[in-house]
């Protein structure tokens, strides 16, 4: 693959990054699909209200 | 199903055509199978029925509606004990006490001055007073997922409604307010069918004959912590077998430090088999902490 | 009958009544015919004073003209009638006809071979139309001669589709004759834009088909896909209306409460169950569709030993199965949405369903959906062997197999909510005894979306396996790709277990929607990565045709359970309702107004589907009828001419 002439370094910070992107939005989806639904959420995703 | 169309030189065509027909058919007959080994239930419909009001006394009343609540009105659908309910526990409260309270709760709106006008406005105008947490998503309780049970699909007759309320008052031991139906007011009364027949089916078990009783409604008991009544938890521990059978059979003979007499129904003997009976006993004679 | 003026009109009904009957006029005769079966039981009320014939004629008139202002005169002609704010009828008992067998079974078994066929010749001309325009667009001739072979194999079933619903009709208004009557009042004239529409289906679907090679290639070709695209149009259209019925039944609208009639007949149409239903069975249609002739390209597949043969059947049959997992896949979203609607509609009527009686049936399902899935996934692996590529994907497979294996099973765990004291009785406990936590809602849910997620992911793999991305972010793609998979999955698990076990009801309905979209997340970006990421990817050599035998058994597997599941939710479907033709306006007094037993209904379920398979057995075989001929008596005996 062409992932070689990334390098392993390259290789594991795109994945963390990919990672770190990929929680994060499932986190904004988390509040948002439960939000249109009138159920709001805490920031560590409790129920609010 | 080839014939000579499939003939390409393999001259397999009917093994081919025999082994997916035998493999297909094998599969239906799986999923048959399964069907028919689950439990068969058949939903009846509810079945007209004639009560000669002559006859009728009250406890007859309560107990059509006690019928009503649990079939034709299908009123157990939802109002079951958490955490699988929909609604709140009706069976588990005392509802005429409830009813008091939502009358003097600030957010009641409703025309309904007494219990019994409360209960029939809740049947008839579930949402005129919807309580807190059980109103329909993002109505902030002012709308409820409830049915006026007088219209369809449900649609009882207003002597069923009564008949309901009649139980609902008397299952708790309060005054029953409503009045019984006069031959006037209508000469058929429906009531639900074929378990409306015979008396309700015996418990198999201690566990059964307790919830069927409704026992952990009053005492902590099975995961219930009700405090009407004494802990049944450790019962083992303070009472003989023999003692805890006479407090079913005489719930006043002998009251528990701190409890009122004449809160426990005194006709379970009446209503329990001898063996539902034994069961209770001996599962709660087991009860020791 | 050459189009006779508007003078004509008076004495067409008073004296050319005979003329009708000539010249090949008879499917206007059968449709005046089927009209006046319906019409007795609305006549009393509401046509005093006119003949049969008076009230026929200018119904049949109509058809005749044709042309566009048929329509409207015929509307005048039914709304001129007054229209008395009739409740619907109640019909005792003894109003329904007693034929000795129960009504309700022969309905039911005509209904649902009628349903199986009208799916599946209203899903194929569909992947079809897309087959073909792939061609168009990919220049590549083998998809041209695959769609014309996938239309060719389904033609009879058009026919086999108007006998069976003619026969369904037929029956209702013999069995049911008041229920048909208020159906007929309800919907007035839609009935004949319905039979007018089957004339219209016949026509492209004629064209379209004969036409196939005539308008082959260039700017004819566009023609033809034209007339594809008319041809699906007249059938997604029939399929809406007859949809409207259904969900009719269910959730009338356009009555009153007492069920008289009081909005037009697009309101008695746009009930809130009607979209989610034609969305639901649109898919499912399309599933179903690619299923049945997955079969039949597993059939040809194995019954032959020529190379080229089996690498055509293979690809078909590969196809198949890609149309059918696809459509396949989206199906729960749209079967949630129309159980919201039914729960939004009536709470009750939700209970019923998912929590009641019927909720045996879901283990059934279960079971139906999980064959479905490993048949679907087992094929994809065994397709794996057709490129070298695969062997960097193989390790996965082990994974994916066990997670829907569990997951399966954690779907199959019986839980029961109980309705009533009989039900107790019958079933022999109450419900806290089976009930386990795996045996609940957020459990089941969690297995579901898991198993479609590793599905998606078979499916994914397997179309990686013959190609090598070139792009420069390739590893990146991949890091996203992975990390979707796991933090999907790890979110799906989430939120079952918390929002489903540790907060209140209300948050644990919404966490099902969020596990459907987060299954939906995964499906879609994987979809738009490997778009992007395998363009001009290097393209590793497969060999279709070398796929073990084993493997086309799936393919049978596919349409019985997916036949059968149809079945099944026809059942659940219909007994919703409960005790009511028309719930909460006209009650069903018949002596079948019970809901059977999920045993009795299999049973009936089982029989349909043998039947549909006998019927579709007798439609593939006179597909190859068509491609077979006798060879010249003089010649040798020995028989030739395979298709």
């Amino acid at each position: 693959m062409t992932g070689k002439a990334m390098g392993k370094g390259t290789l594991l910070a795109a994945f963390l990054l990919a990672f770190v992107v990929v929680v994060l939005f499932f986190y904004g989806l988390d509040h948002l699909v439960m939000g249109i639904q009138g159920l709001p959420l805490n920031p560590d995703l409790s129920p609010a209200g | 199903m080839t014939g000579p169309a499939g003939n390409d030189g393999s001259g397999s065509s009917m093994g081919v055509f025999a082994s997916s027909m035998l493999f297909s058919l094998g599969l239906t007959l799986v999923f048959t199978l399964v069907a028919n080994l689950l439990p068969q239930v058949q939903g009846d419909a509810p079945v007209e029925k004639k009560v000669d009001l002559g006859s009728l006394t009250m406890d007859d009343f309560v107990a059509l509606g006690e019928n009503l609540f649990m079939n034709k009105g299908t009123c157990t659908l939802c109002h079951k004990p958490p955490p699988l309910g929909r609604a709140p526990d009706i069976q588990g409260e005392n509802l005429v006490e409830v009813a008091r309270q939502r009358l003097a709760d600030p957010r009641y709106k409703g025309k309904a001055t007494n219990a019994e006008e409360y209960i029939h406005e809740s049947m008839v105008d579930p949402s005129a007073y919807v309580v807190a947490g059980w109103g329909k998503k993002g109505s902030n309780d002012t709308e409820s997922p409830m049915p006026h049970i007088d219209k369809p699909p449900i649609q009882l007759s207003p002597m069923e409604i009564d008949a309901i309320i009649a139980w609902l008052e008397a299952k708790d031991g309060n005054e029953v307010t409503v009045e019984l139906p006069t031959a006037e007011a209508s000469a058929q009364v429906a009531a639900a069918a074929a378990p409306a027949a015979g008396p309700p089916a015996p418990a198999a078990t201690g566990e059964e004959a307790v919830r069927k009783y409704g026992c952990q409604a009053c005492h902590a008991l099975l995961g219930s912590t009700a405090s009407l009544g004494p802990s049944l938890e450790d019962v083992g521990a303070r009472l003989t077998p023999e003692q805890i059978r006479q407090s079913i059979i005489d719930p006043n003979a002998v009251i528990a430090d701190g409890f009122t007499p004449d809160v426990m129904p005194p006709d379970f003997a009446d209503r329990m088999t001898v063996k539902e009976l034994e069961m209770i006993v001996r599962l709660l004679a087991e009860k020791k902490p | 009958m050459m189009g006779p003026g508007r003078g004509y009109r008076r004495m067409g009904r008073a004296g050319r009544g005979s003329v009708w009957s000539a010249g090949g006029r008879w499917p206007y005769l059968l449709l005046a015919l089927m009209l006046l079966a319906a019409v007795p039981a609305m006549a009393a009320g509401t046509t005093d004073g006119l003949s049969v014939e008076e009230r026929i004629a200018p119904i049949g008139r109509v058809q005749v003209e044709g042309g566009p202002e048929v329509a409207p005169s015929f509307g005048e002609a039914v709304r001129a009638e007054p229209e008395p704010p009739l409740a619907a009828p109640q019909p005792q008992r003894k109003d329904y006809p007693d034929i000795g067998i129960s009504s309700r079974a022969v309905v039911w078994v005509v209904a649902q071979m009628h349903l199986f066929f009208g799916a599946l010749v209203l899903a194929v001309p569909l992947f079809v139309l897309v087959i073909e325009l792939t061609g168009v667009l990919t220049r590549d001739e083998r998809y041209d001669d695959m769609a014309h072979e996938f239309m060719k194999i389904s033609l009879v079933g058009f026919s086999i589709t108007a006998i069976i619903g003619g026969t369904l009709a037929l029956a209702l208004f013999m069995l049911y004759p008041d229920f048909m009557a208020y159906m007929m009042r309800v919907f007035r004239v839609q009935w004949l834009w319905y039979a007018l529409l089957f004339f219209v289906e016949s026509f492209f679907l004629y064209t379209y088909y004969y036409g196939w090679n005539a308008l082959r290639y260039g700017n004819r070709k566009w023609v033809h896909l034209t007339l594809g695209l008319l041809l699906n149009g007249a059938g997604m259209t029939i399929m809406v209306l007859a949809n409207s019925w259904a969900t009719f039944m269910m959730a009338p609208s356009g009555v009153s409460e007492t069920g008289a009639v009081t909005g037009t007949v697009w309101e008695a149409m746009k009930g809130p169950l009607w979209n989610p239903i034609n969305l639901h069975r649109f898919i499912a249609n399309i599933g179903f569709g690619g299923a049945v002739v997955g079969a039949y390209a597993a059939f040809k597949f194995l019954s032959t030993r020529d190379p080229k043969l089996r690498a055509h059947y293979d690809w078909m049959g590969y196809t198949s199965n890609f149309i059918a997992i696809l459509a396949f896949l989206p199906l729960p979203f749209a079967g949630y949405w129309l159980m919201a609607e039914i729960y939004a509609y009536s709470q009750q009527m939700g209970i019923t369903a998912m929590g009641g009686i019927l909720a045996w049936l879901f283990i059934v399902q279960a079971v139906l959906i999980g064959t479905i899935l490993l048949a679907g996934n087992f094929y994809l692996w065994s397709g794996m062997s057709r490129t070298e590529g695969s062997v960097r994907y193989q390790w996965l497979v082990k994974y994916i197999a066990a997670i829907l294996v569990i997951c399966f099973l954690t779907w199959m765990t019986p839980h029961t909510l109980i309705l009533s004291a009989k039900e107790i009785a019958t079933l022999g406990g109450s419900h806290h005894r089976i009930l386990g936590p795996l045996g609940i809602m957020p459990a089941k849910n969690i297995a579901v979306n898991l198993m479609l997620v590793v599905t998606f992911l078979s499916f994914q793999i397997y179309r990686r396996s013959d190609k090598v991305a070139t792009v420069s972010w390739a590893p990146v793609g991949n890091a996203f790709m992975v990390a979707i998979y796991i933090v999907a999955m790890a979110n799906i698990v989430f939120a079952g277990v918390y929002y489903g076990y540790f907060t209140n009801t209300v948050y644990k309905v919404g966490s099902s929607v969020l596990q459907v979209a987060s299954t939906l997340v995964v499906i879609v970006s994987g979809l738009t990565i490997d778009g992007f990421m395998y363009k001009g990817a290097k393209k590793l050599p497969s060999h279709w045709g070398r796929v073990s035998n084993r493997s086309q058994y799936a393919l049978f597997a596919l349409p019985i359970a997916f036949t059968w599941l149809m079945g099944l939710m026809g059942y659940v479907r219909s007994s919703v309702k409960t005790y009511w033709h028309v719930y909460t306006i006209m009650k069903d007094n018949s002596p079948d107004n019970f809901i059977p037993t999920i045993g009795y209904a299999g049973n009936m379920i089982t029989l349909v589907t043998v039947l549909f398979v006998l019927f579709v057995l007798f439609m593939f075989w006179i597909a190859n009828l068509s491609g077979t001929r006798q060879p010249r008596p003089a010649a040798t005996g020995v028989e030739g001419g395979a298709t």
